[in-house]
């Protein structure tokens, strides 16, 4: 890391931290200059799929050793009352562990 | 020679678009431009009567930052290409991820998703038009900021930005979520960023408390509309309550909605009952608990005989009212009292809560959805019918009894007329209801996917010309529907457009706008 991009960060850190103790009433507000990212299938999972395949809205999907590329397939062209899901909503690279999640029997949620 | 793309944007030649796609890369980068059937894939689906191929983009853009997108309307005006701005892109049953227009580009704002603040004092939020409704759950969870969402029934996956600025509704006392919107950011065709309110003012901190600012209000005019790309937007969150006690009304008989409404409506309006209740048909709540297979089978609509066993096997009122008390434990034992007394009058109505209902699956994601918490239950409505068709029908009507019964009776008609079902509820409002039907077909199936286009058609027809007027339409039908509130309102929004967008890039057919 150079210095110019060190000092930046440490200046980000300072001033939320700053802001935080001067408005305790406040939830701080997101400097950062990315937003939200998911943490990891297991969260997409709950947070998207789960809704409805674990909610007897939709079949399961969780055990049944369906092939990633198949979930790749349906979850980017939607099947039926399924909606599509954009990359800009799950990444490649996200949907392609969370695949393999869904795919995998012993994955636990 | 056949092209690369899969789909052009009306009156753009292909040499010009690769010269528009070539710039848009050289300020977002390559992966930020889609262009390939497969990247496209996902902004084709429809749930609408119509091929998807109608609707197809020409390009996505994914966008993160106001200068990008000031530089993208620039290009845009440029070479003369219309953009169709998504936030989360699942207005499902409105015309989901799709333009209006074959060829539009999507100018996809998902990734632009920070929350850039949510006050706990003065309870209130500013998101960019990414941000869905289960990332703001979530942070005001994480900082256990006490505030409550107000959410349409795709909560989770959808978003406060797209969801208000079509004017779409929820079911907590914060229901009517335009009401509720407080200051935007919008870019505008000519790359001018407004504030809106008291944005407009530097240094101001009242932009999310105070929506009027001076001079004519604005914030209307971006909503329903193609004026500008919305790119932040504040609005008002509900501080939890100490106590919230969700309870159901159960009514036996179809003309009962007038007595619902006419009971329910003084509750409304005096703000005994505080939230967006919902009056909702026991075709509307049958697919949490049942199978349509299980009760008909072959062509036409279910006829009344089977709604009613269904209602009798699943323990459904032919009407079932939701509605929820919120305040101290105080408040909410005087208003029950209240509520109760109004409703049992005339001896026809089933009062239940919690403690009745128990894990009532049809219960439950009501006394949810009527918090604000994350449900996508009510998608069960897409099993009825199976195959993927849908579209909200959604007529205003005055809150009184009559009225009601009248358009209930009215829409079954139609729809039976065209083998369909009725999948309807009232909902939201204290002086009007919005009533909400899902017209719900096979769209693997041909012959139902054209009588449900053609049944939709008779519907804006029919009702149109009793004067009734819907409020939010899917894109297959935005022209129509612009039509019917007559040419001296089409001229003004028209008049605006040309202001505001004199190259027509934003949307063009937007709520019928050129």
């Amino acid at each position: 890391m150079n210095m110019a991009k060190w000092g930046k960060n440490l200046f980000i850190l300072i001033s939320t931290a700053i802001f935080v103790n001067g408005h305790a009433w406040s939830a701080p507000p997101d400097t950062s200059p990315q937003g939200f990212a998911w943490k990891d299938s297991a969260e997409i999972y709950a947070k998207i799929c789960a809704y409805c395949h674990e909610a007897q809205v939709a079949p399961p999907i969780r055990n049944r050793s369906l092939p990633p590329e198949y979930i790749r397939a349906v979850v980017r062209n939607g099947n039926r009352a399924m909606p599509a899901f954009r990359a800009s909503v799950i990444d490649d690279e996200s949907l392609a562990k969370l695949a393999d999640f869904v795919s995998k029997s012993e994955t636990g949620y | 020679m056949a092209s690369k793309y899969i789909a052009l944007p009306k009156g753009v030649s292909e040499t010009v678009f690769d010269t528009a796609i070539s710039r848009f890369r050289e300020i977002l980068g390559d992966t930020a431009v889609l262009t390939n059937a497969e990247q496209l894939a996902p902004y084709i689906k429809t749930m609408m009567p119509v091929p998807d191929a109608d609707h197809a983009p020409s390009a996505a853009l994914l966008a993160t930052t106001v200068e990008q997108i000031q530089k993208i309307v620039a290009i845009c005006n440029q070479y003369k290409v219309p953009i169709w701005t998504i936030s989360t892109g699942k207005n499902f049953g409105y015309g989901s991820a799709a333009p209006v227009e074959r060829g539009q580009v999507v100018l996809d704002l998902k990734r632009m998703n920070r929350i850039l603040e949510v006050d706990k004092d003065l309870a209130y939020a500013l998101v960019e038009p990414g941000v869905t409704y289960q990332q703001l759950y979530d942070y005001i969870d994480e900082h256990q900021l006490g505030l409550w969402l107000s959410v349409p029934a795709p909560s989770a996956i959808a978003g406060p930005v797209g969801n208000t600025l079509d004017r779409g509704v929820g079911y907590t006392p914060y229901g009517e979520h335009f009401l509720f919107a407080c200051g935007m950011e919008v870019v505008l065709a000519n790359g001018e960023v407004l504030r809106t309110g008291m944005g407009s003012m530097p240094n101001s901190n009242t932009w999310q408390v105070f929506k009027w600012g001076y001079g004519p209000y604005l914030d209307g005019i971006f909503t329903q509309s193609n004026y500008g790309i919305v790119t932040k937007f504040g609005f008002w969150l509900m501080p939890a309550p100490p106590a919230y006690k969700p309870f159901v009304i159960q009514y036996e008989h179809e003309e009962d909605i007038v007595e619902i409404v006419e009971t329910i409506r003084p509750l409304r309006i005096s703000g005994v009952i505080p939230n967006a209740i919902v009056i909702a048909h026991a075709l509307y709540e049958a697919p949490v608990k049942a199978r349509r297979s299980d009760y008909v089978s072959g062509p036409g609509a279910i006829p009344d005989e089977a709604v009613r066993k269904i209602s009798k096997d699943h323990k459904l009122g032919i009407w079932n009212v939701y509605a929820a008390l919120y305040g101290t434990q105080e408040q909410i034992d005087v208003n029950w009292q209240i509520v109760t007394q109004a409703f049992k009058q005339s001896g026809k109505a089933k009062i239940l809560t919690e403690q009745e209902m128990g894990d009532d699956p049809a219960f439950n994601y009501r006394a949810k959805l009527m918090r604000g918490d994350m449900t996508l239950t009510e998608f069960s409505l897409y099993n009825w019918r199976g195959g993927g068709g849908s579209m909200w029908f959604a007529p205003v009507s005055q809150a009184r009894g009559s009225e009601t019964l009248k358009q209930m009776a009215l829409t079954k008609q139609i729809l039976a007329k065209y083998g369909l079902d009725y999948s309807g509820e009232f909902i939201v409002g204290m002086r009007d209801m919005h009533h909400i039907v899902d017209v719900l077909y096979d769209k693997t199936d041909p012959a139902q996917t054209q009588a449900a286009y053609q049944c939709f058609d008779e519907l804006l027809t029919v009702f149109s010309a009793q004067g009734y007027g819907t409020y939010r339409v899917n894109t297959a039908f935005m022209d129509k529907v612009a039509e019917t509130y007559g040419p001296v309102q089409r001229k003004i929004h028209k008049t605006l457009k040309d202001a505001l967008d004199p190259n027509g890039i934003l949307a063009p057919g937007k709520s019928g706008i050129r």
